[in-house]
């Protein structure tokens, strides 16, 4: 079942990733150089120097949308790598693997002179260092800190006191690692570095990240839901991709013009709407009807997920020093999804935000985990449903999903 | 059989259990801290004098809360040290502290942390996490240096007395340099340790002090211990906190002379040097190569090397379900080598499928 989109601003996000990609592989076919960056790694400065780039995630949400994950990790066995270990970024490694990568979506994805990715788990590293094995990528790593005591509310902290919320040891160690970035970029690609267009940048993405939040808080109050997440993650997504750009900021604002544009008017996503769903976890690409298979039925609608939230509360960063905000921007990014007390805390937050009636929880089998979260959200009183796949390998879902959602909508979530 | 060689397989088999210390009022006893991973500065817990145990699961025990509480992508290494620390199987824990060697023990941390929070009916003990990193750069080593310093702080505050840290490095180093000349035992042809007697040499659950007396008696008794013939085999991969893998693979007549995961020794290689805690932060920063934290050039290059240094004549790649780092470096090791390679991979915890070895490298003895 395909997904049904009906915003505009969806469709003008979809059309333009097409067009900046046309654009990016002539710019690189012409000599530029290319940077493929991982999704959870400062792109400011890649933006603020101008180098085309291009992000690991959203070229394997596309492989996925295509149902060619198989043929890509299928490329990477045949090198003797497993198959079945950190998928969202082996697939997109696939791709350098391709004998015909040109047969790839949209013509396939350029060779990168440059990966960038952090040190975070067991695997992400030795994905990225292969690449850099590849005939004249380099691979340039930064570290993944924890930290041993973290304030719960981080979400009303980074704004304004990241540096309390993050600490000062993970900021000094991103900061330093993100000045010699800037170093090594201007001497392997001879592109500046400019501090007036790096604060541009920087001011750029609050701006489009506040229309986020001024929308996540109207889809947040409005009853039935305006839209559901079939719209909202291509709307906020693709101009994630772009952040720091003009068209970025402005489209974030036409989305939320959209959005309340459809508030007034009273239009809803599932008009008979019996039940506010929320997804945790990452979008499952390879099937994007699933968010819209309970609406008829059960009038069940998916009004929440990640990455409007996240858009919302993980990115916005004011302060003086440009990189050491842009640095508490990233050295905790995943801790705000996948770490506890942060996770959780935030989950319930946004449940509550929301008016969710159920969760549907996305499992992967990888060390995320999610006890936490499901105990923390069902201890706030939300019925919480764990479907275990991975969200870019087909190959990992069960169809016995979907009536097991459908029934625990019936029995739980409805009853 | 060496007299010493008994022993240390007898204080390995105590390993996991509660030291005799670990019962009764905190004020009558030295403070056991138990600890995990391979990235700990063990020269700071004995510095602050306290018994430090490094945890360690049990295959055949089950891990049932550890499964809830960490989820199955998870290693289920980890999963069976936080359900026996659940169980208290460690015995009266004062703290614990965990370092970053590898996800699962971040994510073990992470448990524990929340558990504290959330269900403080568990009684766990304060939990502690030593943040060591590896990337080969300045940056990275300013701040190990942070972290190795907060964590004396820390222990200091704990136990309210200076660290004793020249003595202590000084005690680790000779253990190691001990350490050392025991493995050229297992590397002499034919073998004088099987890997699971080394295994029980380089684990037993002694204090640093006992390990070396041991370890000095060992070496002393080096000619009284017996050849080991059998095919020599390197073995690679995932960490082994338990002897049956080992079992397993001796029992068909191999022996393992060489092995790069944190439970082989020593680990790191080479002594701490004499600059307090900045040689010590320096030792643990370039630590390894573990299959969790290198790149793959250079596990296939440190797998060249070791293979050589021991004679082995096959090299063994073990990978366990949850722990798929080593599966990612087996192609690169098996490019570098001139010995048959073969990887056994989303393998069991304690479990070794070994169809594919007996098929492919039957053992003739």
């Amino acid at each position: 079942m395909r997904s049904v989109k009906s915003l505009a601003t969806a469709a003008e996000a979809g059309r333009h990733q097409r067009e900046w990609f046309a654009d990016l592989r002539r710019r690189v076919a012409a000599g530029e150089p290319f940077a493929l960056l991982n999704a959870d790694v400062p792109h400011e400065i890649f933006r603020t120097m101008d180098i085309p780039y291009a992000v690991s995630q959203w070229w394997a949400s596309l492989v996925a949308a295509k149902q060619r994950s198989g043929h890509y990790l299928e490329l990477v066995r045949q090198r003797g790598y497993p198959d079945y270990s950190e998928q969202y970024n082996s697939v997109t490694l696939g791709s350098a693997f391709d004998p015909e990568p040109e047969a790839g979506p949209w013509g396939g994805l350029p060779r990168p002179d440059i990966v960038v990715g952090d040190a975070s788990g067991d695997v992400t590293r030795k994905v990225f260092d292969i690449w850099g094995h590849e005939p004249g990528v380099t691979f340039y790593p930064l570290e993944s800190a924890a930290e041993n005591e973290v304030p719960a509310n981080w979400w009303e902290l980074m704004p304004h006191r990241w540096e309390q919320a993050v600490g000062p040891a993970r900021l000094d160690l991103l900061t330093a690692e993100l000045e010699n970035l800037v170093r090594f970029l201007e001497t392997t690609t001879g592109r500046r570095f400019s501090e007036s267009r790096f604060r541009e940048v920087m001011a750029l993405v609050n701006e489009q990240e506040e229309w986020n939040r001024k929308t996540r808080a109207l889809i947040a109050r409005t009853r039935p839901a305006p839209l559901s997440v079939v719209d909202s993650i291509p709307s906020v997504m693709l101009p994630q991709w772009h952040r720091g750009t003009e068209w970025a900021r402005d489209i974030a604002k036409r989305f939320y013009e959209e959005v309340r544009d459809r508030v007034d008017a009273g239009q809803a996503a599932c008009p008979g709407e019996r039940a506010r769903l929320m997804w945790i976890g990452r979008g499952l690409w390879y099937d994007m009807g699933f968010y819209q298979r309970f609406q008829d039925e059960y009038g069940a609608v998916f009004v929440w997920s990640m990455y409007l939230a996240i858009a919302a509360d993980g990115y916005v960063r004011y302060g003086d020093d440009p990189m050491r905000a842009l640095a508490a921007r990233f050295a905790a990014f995943t801790d705000q999804l996948y770490t506890p007390p942060w996770s959780s805390e935030w989950y319930v937050k946004e449940a509550r935000l929301h008016g969710i009636d159920g969760v549907v929880h996305l499992v992967s089998d990888d060390p995320r985990g999610s006890y936490f979260t499901a105990r923390a959200l069902e201890a706030a009183g939300f019925p919480v449903i764990e479907i275990h796949a991975d969200n870019v390998d087909a190959r990992t879902f069960d169809d016995e999903v979907v009536k097991r959602v459908g029934q625990w909508l019936e029995n739980v979530v409805l009853a | 059989m060496s007299t010493a060689l008994a022993a240390l397989e007898e204080a390995y088999a105590r390993r996991g259990a509660p030291p005799a210390s670990s019962k009764g009022p905190t004020v009558n006893r030295t403070p056991v801290v138990g600890y995990v991973g391979a990235d700990m500065p063990v020269e700071l817990l004995t510095a602050a004098g306290i018994r430090a145990l490094r945890l360690t699961g049990d295959p055949d025990s089950g891990s049932q809360l550890g499964d809830r509480y960490l989820g199955r992508g998870v290693d289920p290494m980890a999963r069976s040290v936080l359900t026996r620390l659940l169980a208290g199987s460690f015995g009266d824990l004062d703290r614990i502290v965990v370092s970053h060697d590898c996800e699962a023990s971040l994510r073990l941390f992470y448990a524990l942390r929340e558990l504290r929070r959330v269900e403080p009916g568990t009684g766990l003990p304060e939990v502690y996490l030593v943040d060591i990193l590896h990337l080969p750069h300045r940056t990275t080593a300013r701040y190990n240096r942070r972290r190795i310093g907060e964590f004396a702080a820390r222990l200091e505050a704990w136990t309210g007395r200076p660290l004793d840290l020249a003595g202590a490095v000084a005690a680790h180093n000779e253990r190691r340099r001990l350490l050392a000349a025991a493995a050229e035992l297992r590397r002499a042809v034919p073998a004088r340790l099987t890997g699971r007697q080394f295994l029980a040499v380089a684990n037993a659950a002694l204090s640093v002090d006992e390990h070396i007396a041991l370890l000095e008696r060992l070496l002393a008794e080096a000619g009284r211990l017996e050849e080991h013939a059998g095919r020599r085999v390197f073995l690679s991969g995932s960490d082994h906190d338990t002897a049956h893998v080992y079992e397993a693979v001796e029992s068909e007549g191999y022996v393992i002379v060489g092995e790069d995961h944190s439970f082989g020794g020593p680990s790191p290689e080479g002594p701490v040097g004499a600059g307090g805690l900045d040689a010590l932060a320096e030792h643990y920063h370039y630590s390894g190569p573990t299959a969790h934290r290198a790149t793959v050039s250079e596990r296939a290059a440190h797998a060249a090397r070791a293979v050589r240094h021991c004679r082995a004549e096959l090299f063994f790649a073990y990978s366990r379900t949850g722990d798929e780092a080593p599966a990612w470096d087996f192609p690169a090791q098996r490019a570098a080598l001139d010995i048959p390679a073969l990887l056994l991979e989303r393998q069991d915890y304690g479990r070794a499928d070994l169809t594919a070895l007996r098929k492919e490298h039957p053992c003739a003895v």
